[in-house]
């Protein structure tokens, strides 16, 4: 369960690297804005959770081309790692903004939403919460579709494209603006999925952006550019977390997706699936 | 380094002229009177100024050793708290578990620093820009997890207390004394790095960063020197972290998380990557930012009301800035500085001219 | 004489806002030419085909003086997917390909420029015509060709956008002479049965001259000498520097020297 965590917001960051070359640390941020527009949202629908998080979803949408528009392609001409303390500064902000506009207490979207979050027995006798279940399947099916849309659609293997010489593609008739927009709208949408669906299992606060931040490492385990990679990368990262918490320290929660990380960039830099020119962007 | 040619036709004519730090008429009146000024405020301002002063000073130290890693030698770190709590926490353990003096914990500070500096320079053997901050800020938590780590199993969970450093039977404490040690302190950490930056070490990091390759090509130890940027860097932070330590009388693992390194970061892009005065200048406006913040929530009605709001105010404002300075000039507070002169220096023309334009 | 296809008027482009790269170039382009632009190393030809096909943000450089007019339209300092879909295509000379798609992905890649899916299967049908290894290769991964194979995909991917104007940066770079001579006969093919008009940048200036209608020298930034193959096959400076041939006789320092003063006329 935390694996597709991890993943469903892995898969955001993968996307903003692998298309516009930028790691984008704000990405927990805008997964907890995500979560609070759940709670915008909440009020005008209550009643029809569906609706209630498609809204905050396709505000997150919005709010991720928006985000890329008015502040990233401004960064374009600059280094990257000018962009990326961009993306740090710019989740600082919106940490600030967050807690001026909706309090630093804790939220519960499901009450707002008059919803409740009832157990589901599995076959084996395990429990599992109902937006649990909800957020494994998001997560499996969101995955199917970005795969599928990479690999196979028209405007996925221009995005590839985008990434690996945004001089050749916009040479050859490719809005590089356009496909970086959407890459990051894409990404706020996953991380908002994932933080809407947090938040109404088990309520909001501040510290959902470390999770953010958490799965940060599972995205590069796996290779900051290879989507598969940050699923299997969140697998590991999970599986090690909950093993050592359960074994050896429970106060290593935090640390652990870190310690992983420390490994891999030892062994393997570019993670497990990720291509190795990568290593050289500076 | 290369020194920069004068405006006025001003020109070195020996060696030692060459090697002077300060070399104008202009130049000495200057530092003349910054000295007595830097030496008359103690006296003159209040206790809150001080203890304004000797933050400036200290996060002084800790942006000089950042500027030196990331400006200079071209090695992105996001660990700087780390280096900071691993200072601070040894000076802690120290002085709480071996009651040792404060001549024994800054060296012994310096030292871990320095141990630690290979630790977190260790990667930049193999990586560079992205994954080498990446690697950096997996050692932070790291550091910072260990310290957690100590604090609760030693039952410290809120924090440790050190005592104020003794030198014989007389106590160091008061904001005046600290002014005069920090002072110190900050002056030495300028005058070496200054120093070790026009020395071989130093240009040899500029050719670091300027194309490693390169650099390797033209004899020069690349991993050596960047593993020495990183121990000296990561001793100076440990420093700066156990006179940290020392100064508050207090160490707690809360107080050095990722917005502290942000805000290290944040000193050395706002006052100017590649120049130690960026460094300073971006320390003093990091520090004082907050309070800053304070007073202008303090100007506005209804002040009350906002106060425990206060914090998220500063971090939005901090984020704004940040990003501004990013976006527009990415130079710093020093290119602005620059910018103006050469606006001066160069007013009527508006550029200055091209060699070889056209005929 | 018709409006030519592309006109450039005294284009000036300057890097970072101090260095400049090009100064006062003049030229045209007919529609149905091949155009050849000589020069060594630092000359500025790729920056004239940048300046052409547009910069990006990365580039940080910008056409400060001058005009680039295609089809009557002018060009410079614009977008360059806008200048994609006007109708100019670029072959570049160190990124041709994308190296991780295959290379039916590279040629699904360009933007179809209104063509209908199905015209848009027959026109990649069509280019392959003129590739025919290409359809062999295709589900390779485009980083595994070699480098001949390489720039004809690199041509083909230009080409299936339906481009009136195809520049190509150094085509020879890297090949073997056997490939090269091969890929010009091919482009020559198609310029001819596909009326398309290309502009060539060579630094092997044989190879240009053999195939071009009309060229351009440039050298340090300028124009130095222009004129059809004849003209330029037959003038001894650019025998004698861009062509390897001696004329024969002794040349003493003196005279060699001569030559540097009279080139500095040029510019």
């Amino acid at each position: 369960m935390l694996a597709s965590i991890y993943a469903l917001i892995a898969c955001g960051y993968v996307l903003v690297y692998r298309v516009s070359r930028v790691l984008n640390l704000a990405h927990g941020e805008l997964m907890m804005l995500g979560a609070y527009m759940l709670m915008l949202t909440a009020t005008q629908f209550s009643g029809y959770w569906p609706v209630a998080i498609a809204a905050a979803a396709g505000l997150s949408l919005l709010t991720g081309v928006l985000v890329y528009l008015f502040l990233m392609r401004k960064m374009t001409g600059e280094m990257v790692l000018a962009a990326v303390l961009t993306t740090v500064a710019l989740g600082i902000l919106l940490r600030g903004v967050m807690v001026l506009v909706w309090s630093a207490q804790q939220q519960y979207p499901a009450q707002a939403l008059h919803v409740t979050n009832s157990s589901i027995v599995l076959p084996g006798g395990a429990r599992i919460s109902f937006f649990s279940m909800l957020l494994v399947l998001t997560t499996a099916l969101i995955y199917g579709a970005l795969l599928a849309f990479l690999r196979f659609g028209r405007w996925g293997i221009r995005m590839r494209a985008a990434g690996q010489s945004p001089l050749l593609a916009a040479q050859r008739g490719i809005n590089l603006h356009a496909v970086y927009a959407l890459a990051w709208g894409l990404s706020t949408l996953t991380g908002a999925l994932a933080g809407i669906l947090i938040a109404l299992d088990s309520g909001l606060d501040q510290t959902m952006a470390t999770i953010g931040l958490k799965a940060f490492p599972a995205a590069l385990v796996g290779g900051l550019d290879s989507l598969a990679g940050a699923l299997v990368g969140s697998l590991v990262v999970a599986a090690a977390e909950v093993l050592l918490i359960h074994y050896v320290d429970p106060l290593l929660s935090e640390v652990v997706p870190f310690l992983v990380l420390i490994a891999m960039l030892v062994v393997r830099p570019w993670g497990l699936f990720g291509t190795r020119e990568e290593l050289d962007r500076v | 380094m290369s020194r920069r040619p004068r405006a006025s036709g001003y020109f070195r004519t020996s060696y030692s002229q060459d090697l002077k730090l300060v070399e104008t008429r202009t130049e000495r009146w200057s530092l003349t009177i910054l000295l007595i000024a830097l030496l008359a405020f103690p006296f003159l301002a209040s206790p809150f100024q001080l203890d304004l002063a000797n933050q400036v000073f200290l996060a002084c130290i800790g942006a000089i050793a950042l500027m030196l890693l990331t400006g200079y030698a071209g090695q992105i770190s996001l660990g700087h708290a780390g280096l900071l709590a691993a200072g601070a926490f040894t000076a802690g353990i120290l002085s709480k578990e071996m009651n040792a003096p404060f001549w024994v914990t800054l060296p012994a500070a310096t030292i871990v620093g320095a141990l630690l500096g290979v630790v977190f320079g260790l990667p930049s053997l193999r990586l560079r820009g992205l994954y080498l901050a990446v690697s950096t800020l997996a050692l932070h938590f790291l550091v910072v997890y260990l310290g957690g780590e100590y604090e609760t199993k030693r039952g410290f969970s809120t924090g440790i207390l050190i005592d104020p450093p003794k030198l014989g039977g007389w106590t160091v404490s008061g904001g005046r004394i600290w002014y005069f040690i920090l002072g110190l302190f900050a002056a030495a950490t300028l005058l070496l790095c200054l120093n070790l930056l026009r020395s071989g070490t130093g240009r040899a990091w500029a050719a670091i960063r300027a194309n490693e390759t390169v650099a390797e090509a033209l004899g020069i130890g690349v991993s050596a020197h960047k593993l020495l940027a990183f121990v000296i860097s990561s001793a100076v932070t440990a420093l700066a972290g156990a006179l940290f330590a020392h100064y508050r009388g207090f160490v707690s693992v809360e107080a050095f998380s990722l917005f502290l390194t942000i805000q290290y970061v944040a000193m050395i892009i706002v006052g100017g990557m590649g120049s130690l005065l960026g460094a300073i200048l971006g320390a003093v406006f990091v520090t004082l930012f907050p309070y800053g913040i304070e007073a202008a929530l303090g100007a506005l009605p209804g002040a009350q009301r906002h106060a425990g709001l206060l914090f998220a105010v500063n971090y939005a404002a901090f984020g704004v800035v940040m990003i501004l300075f990013l976006v527009l000039e990415p130079l710093g507070l020093v290119g602005i500085w620059k910018r103006v002169q050469t606006y001066f220096l160069l007013w009527p023309f508006k550029h200055r001219p091209m060699a070889g334009s056209r005929r | 004489m018709s409006d030519p296809l592309l006109g450039v008027d005294k284009l000036e482009v300057v890097y970072q806002r101090v260095i400049t790269a090009v100064q006062g170039i003049t030229l045209s382009a007919q529609r149905g030419q091949i155009v050849g632009i000589l020069g060594t190393n630092g000359a500025g030809k790729t920056t004239l085909l940048r300046a052409i096909s547009g910069f990006h943000g990365t580039d940080d450089a910008c056409v400060t003086e001058g005009t680039i007019r295609f089809k009557g339209r002018q060009i410079e300092n614009r977008e360059p997917h806008r200048i994609a879909h006007l109708g100019i295509a670029l072959v570049p000379e160190r990124e041709k390909v994308f190296p991780n798609l295959t290379v039916a992905e590279n040629l699904l890649v360009p933007a179809a420029r209104g063509l209908p899916a199905v015209q848009r299967k027959r026109r990649e049908a069509q280019i392959l015509q003129y590739f025919p290894r290409l359809e062999e290769l295709h589900d390779r991964t485009a980083g595994l060709l070699s480098g001949g194979e390489r720039q004809m995909l690199g041509i083909a991917a230009a080409l299936v956008s339906r481009p009136d104007l195809l520049l190509v940066d150094e085509l020879s770079l890297g090949l073997a002479p056997i490939v090269v001579e091969d890929l010009m006969a091919r482009l020559v093919q198609i310029r001819r049965e596909l009326g398309i008009t290309i502009l060539l940048v060579e630094q092997s200036a044989a190879v240009a001259l053999d195939v071009a209608d009309y060229s351009y020298v440039l050298e340090n930034g300028r124009i130095v000498l222009d004129g059809d193959k004849a003209r330029l096959t037959n003038h001894p400076d650019i025998q004698e520097f861009y062509l390897g041939q001696s004329s024969g006789k002794r040349r003493s320092y003196r005279d060699v020297k001569q030559y540097r003063r009279s080139r500095r006329w040029y510019g």
